[in-house]
């Protein structure tokens, strides 16, 4: 009985086993525009323009963007490259290996992205959300910026414009795992020069972009919630009748 | 004998004819008496008996999703990621049918745990029925291999990294071990040749002999008839016509009360593939919607939920266990000499393998043991019908301590489960150190633990209160 | 023993409830998994719409494209063969263009030249007998398997069915039908859109 105890104890206090591991940047949590269709065409257009550069989706379709209300000629004129026609993939132009040459590392294939980033630090889109808002000026770095959730990332910040540029300050506090060593601790950022965007605004359009990833993650997300509402319901009729047709036959049964 | 057809009146019906045509020559009507309209299951059946029906509606779930998921999938490294997102996206309803896939994938293995675990509690395995139990624990293999290929096949890091890790666990095994693990992946490392043999055998050969061995688990347990939660024999007490006062038709009482289940299994089922599919990373884990990279690998490798209390055990086999495992072994064997009513031979046995395991375990590596650990921890289930020496089958007439027994294996088994989801950590390895001795103790000293204690009295009759 | 025979009706209706509702989930199944074989969003784009650019073709020139993985040709006719087609439709077992059971030709191409303008001839190039591709026989006059007043127009090499300068097959021939006239459009003077016409995009 004592062993069963200190078992039932050990199993309750085994979670905490998993935060010790590693510790990575606290995320945000990013607000969720997935059903809110301006948003997620304002994100089509900013992923469009600010990451097709480097990163393909290459298992998206342009005329897919059809389901979040845009029309084959919106999609023509706004969002295609003149090369692309719209039942094309979002391929990028640059290779692989010119990428690597430049950047350090292959720009990853972002169709599913949303879905990859997903750990016990939080969500895909949480991840991708705080990722995109923690860039700062760094100098050391050969593209000038680093990023707090993504240490030494070979990506640039392409919405710099939008942003502005910041930098950012950090302090020697004293290591709370290891004695007697300081570890680099991030205590805010510092505005250098002002973005295009507010604050607020470039937090919005981040929102839009990531909720936009998110969709396109799994464009066919919209439909399946929609349609399982019914086919529960559905299944619920069913349970109510195969419940009585059962009792029915087993009351016969002594 | 002459071929005998019944003859049946001038007025009978066209369908009456047309089923006497074939009852001929094949037994339709009589296969359909012998196993459904005039199988005798016990009446007393409780909820723990629905997941045999429930597994083989999962199988029919995985079979159909399957062929219509190939005539879309590519097994090929280089196409197969992009064309699991095709299929996601650009064939119509193909998201529906991957998600029913992928979910019905886990569901299967809930269901046979629970499924097994009845036959734990309730003395299923024993005689006449170890047979059944023998063709259930050959499924329960398949089935850990149908999935550890099918999950080679979306190439994502998961996928590949988990497959690279468990073919070099053969790599352990010595002398033949390097050549083994190459002559299985094809390859110096997994690649195209070893996506293309697991979808080989994933698609094909193993449903093969998963459909073999259902049959036959089936046709084993129609043999003797069903066990029921008391352990009662009901063909002890057959009425006039032979038909075993405790036994009702499984057609039409089982078949309907089975589909209503199945409504409410499908209802979870389906709420999961619509609003859940991903079950928080454990049923789609995260990591693989990242394509399989042979450069990088993920800082954290697990196997699918469903694999990890055996995971578990694996990993627990360090350089210093071992020293503990010798110790065991020592034990157990001492305990086979000087409190068994083995022969003399089979003592000798246990002594002479019992030393080579030892003299082993200083010669050979702990990654060896471990990946014999953890064989044995699956394969000790066969023996199961034979180191239960009980005198009553089901946990309701066993001293009131055995449950205690059964509840503190199930709670090494989700712990050893648990621990292999998480990263290791040393606390983490102690832990699954000490279950694993529970595990392997709860099957190794049933022989002795089973026989003691006050047994109840097991009725005659099922014991059955009317619905 | 007597309630045995009375199938309870509440237990009747019950069957029938939910045996309605299981041929309900059972069609709504069926469904989804047959549709998964209707043609997928990467053949529908594959299947798009083809522009081909015309300008600068001379008079008597044939192009091919692909358009849904069948040949597609493109003839600017000369005024002589324009001027010839009228001359033989004793000869042609469908002039008119009528029959349907290969394909149905648009009502653009309902007309002498069974195309928009005169000049130019677009056509499936697959022969309806058996589905081979025609060679171009646009040289009037005698030729080895050709009548010796050929007009010009196309000899398909596997059954040899012939066809005139307007797709149209002649009489007593494999091929029971004329060459198929694609849906076709012309955006501005110089560009045309095959798989596409007022109607929109090319269903089957």
């Amino acid at each position: 009985m004592i062993l069963l105890k200190k078992l039932i104890a050990a199993a309750v206090l085994l979670p905490g086993l998993a935060l010790a591991s590693e510790a990575t940047f606290p995320l945000d949590q990013a607000p969720d525009y997935t059903k809110d269709m301006a948003a997620l065409q304002n994100g089509a257009r900013l992923f469009v323009n600010y990451c097709l550069s480097c990163h393909s989706a290459s298992s998206m379709r342009y005329n897919r963007l059809k389901d979040i209300g845009l029309s084959e000629e919106q999609i023509k004129n706004n969002l295609l490259f003149t090369s692309d026609k719209v039942g094309d993939m979002m391929t990028v132009a640059m290779s692989g290996k010119d990428a690597k040459a430049w950047f350090g590392a292959e720009p990853p294939d972002l169709s599913v992205i949303a879905r990859a980033k997903a750990s016990e630090a939080g969500s895909g889109p949480d991840w991708l959300y705080t990722y995109l808002r923690t860039f700062y000026k760094d100098d050391t770095r050969p593209t000038g910026w680093n990023n707090l959730v993504f240490p030494n990332v070979g990506m640039p910040h392409v919405l710099w414009e939008l942003q502005g540029v910041r930098t950012a300050k950090f302090e020697e506090v004293k290591n709370p795992h290891e004695e007697g060593k300081t570890e680099h601790k991030f205590v805010g950022f510092q505005q250098v020069t002002p973005g295009t965007l507010t604050p607020v605004q470039y937090d919005k359009a981040v929102a839009d972009l990531v909720s936009y990833m998110t969709w396109m993650a799994e464009p066919a997300q919209t439909t399946r919630k929609r349609i399982g509402v019914w086919v529960l319901l559905f299944l619920g009729v069913c349970i109510v009748l195969t419940w009585r047709l059962n009792a029915s036959y087993w009351k016969d049964v002594r | 004998m002459s071929f005998q057809e019944k003859q049946l009146p001038a007025d009978a019906s066209f369908g009456d004819k047309a089923l006497n045509w074939i009852d001929a020559r094949f037994p339709l009507s009589s296969t359909w008496k012998a196993h459904l309209s005039e199988y005798y299951a016990p009446k007393n059946f409780n909820f723990l008996y629905v997941f045999g029906s429930l597994a083989l509606l999962v199988l029919v779930i995985q079979i159909v999703t399957g062929i219509f998921l190939v005539m879309h999938y590519k097994p090929d490294a280089n196409l197969a990621f992009a064309s699991v997102e095709y299929i996601m996206r650009d064939v119509p309803w193909g998201w529906l049918v991957r998600y029913m896939h992928s979910t019905g994938a886990s569901a299967f293995f809930i269901v046979v745990y629970i499924h097994m675990l009845r036959g734990l509690l309730y003395g299923s395995y024993r005689k006449p029925r170890e047979l059944v139990w023998l063709f259930g624990v050959g499924i329960f293999l398949c089935l850990m291999a149908e999935a550890f290929f099918g999950y080679l096949l979306p190439w994502g890091q998961m996928s590949y990294w988990g497959a690279q890790v468990i073919v070099n666990l053969f790599g352990a095994i010595p002398f033949i071990g390097p050549d083994l693990s190459l002559w299985i992946r094809g390859d110096y490392v997994v690649s195209d040749a070893t996506l293309n043999r697991f979808f080989a055998f994933h698609v094909i050969a193993i449903p093969l002999v998963l459909i073999g061995l259902v049959v036959a688990h089936i046709v084993a347990l129609h043999e003797v008839g069903s066990s029921n939660p008391d352990g009662v024999e009901i063909k002890n007490t057959l009425d006039e016509r032979g038909v075993p006062l405790d036994g009702i038709p499984f057609h039409p009482y089982y078949s309907v009360h089975d589909i209503f289940i199945v409504t409410i299994f499908l209802l979870i089922f389906t709420a999961v593939v619509f609003f859940a599919p991903e079950m928080g990373g454990y049923f789609l884990e995260y990591n693989n919607f990242v394509p399989a990279n042979p450069l990088k690998t993920p800082p954290h490798i697990a196997p699918v939920w469903y694999f990890t209390p055996f995971y578990s055990i694996l990993r627990a086999t360090t350089s210093d266990f071992v020293y503990w495992l010798q110790a065991g072994v020592a034990a157990y064997v001492a305990l086979i000499i000087l409190r068994s009513r083995l022969a003399k031979t089979c003592k000798i046995a246990a002594a002479v393998i019992g030393l080579l395991v030892i003299v082993g375990m200083f010669i050979f590596d702990a990654k060896f043991w471990g990946v014999v650990l953890m064989g044995v921890s699956v394969m000790i289930m066969f023996a199961l019908p034979w180191l239960d020496t009980s005198p009553v089958k089901s946990i309701r007439y066993r001293p009131d301590w055995h449950k205690y027994i059964y509840i503190v294996f199930g709670i090494a088994f989700i712990v050893l489960g648990y621990l292999g989801v998480q990263p290791p950590t040393a606390v983490g390895t102690a832990i699954a150190q000490v279950c694993t001795f529970l595990y392997f103790g709860f099957f190794l000293l049933m022989p002795w633990w089973s026989a003691m204690g006050t047994f109840k009295q097991v009725p005659d009759r099922v014991v059955y209160h009317p619905h | 023993m007597s309630n045995e025979k009375q199938v309870d009706s509440g237990r009747r209706g019950l069957l029938v409830a939910t045996c309605a509702a299981g041929g309900v989930a059972g069609l709504a199944t069926t469904g989804v998994l047959v549709s998964t074989l209707q043609p997928s969003e990467r053949a529908k784009a594959a299947g798009a719409p083809v522009e081909v650019d015309i300008s600068g073709m001379a008079p008597g020139e044939q192009r091919t494209v692909e358009w849904r993985g069948k040949p597609v040709w493109i003839i600017k006719r000369t005024p002589e063969q324009v001027a010839a087609l009228p001359k033989h439709d004793g000869e042609l077992a469908d002039p008119e263009s009528k029959r349907t059971q290969f394909s149905t030709t648009p009502d653009y191409a309902m007309n002498e030249w069974r195309s928009r303008n005169k000049d130019i001839l677009v056509l499936v190039g697959i022969c309806p007998h058996l589905g081979c591709s025609p060679s171009s026989r646009f040289q009037a006059g005698p030729q080895p398997s050709l009548p010796d007043d050929w007009q010009g127009g196309f000899l398909c090499p596997c059954h040899g069915s012939t066809f005139d300068l307007a797709g149209r097959v002649y009489k007593n021939k494999p091929s029971p039908d004329n060459l198929q006239v694609p849906p076709y459009m012309f955006e501005g003077d110089t560009k045309l859109v095959i798989g596409k016409d007022e109607k929109g995009e090319a269903k089957a």
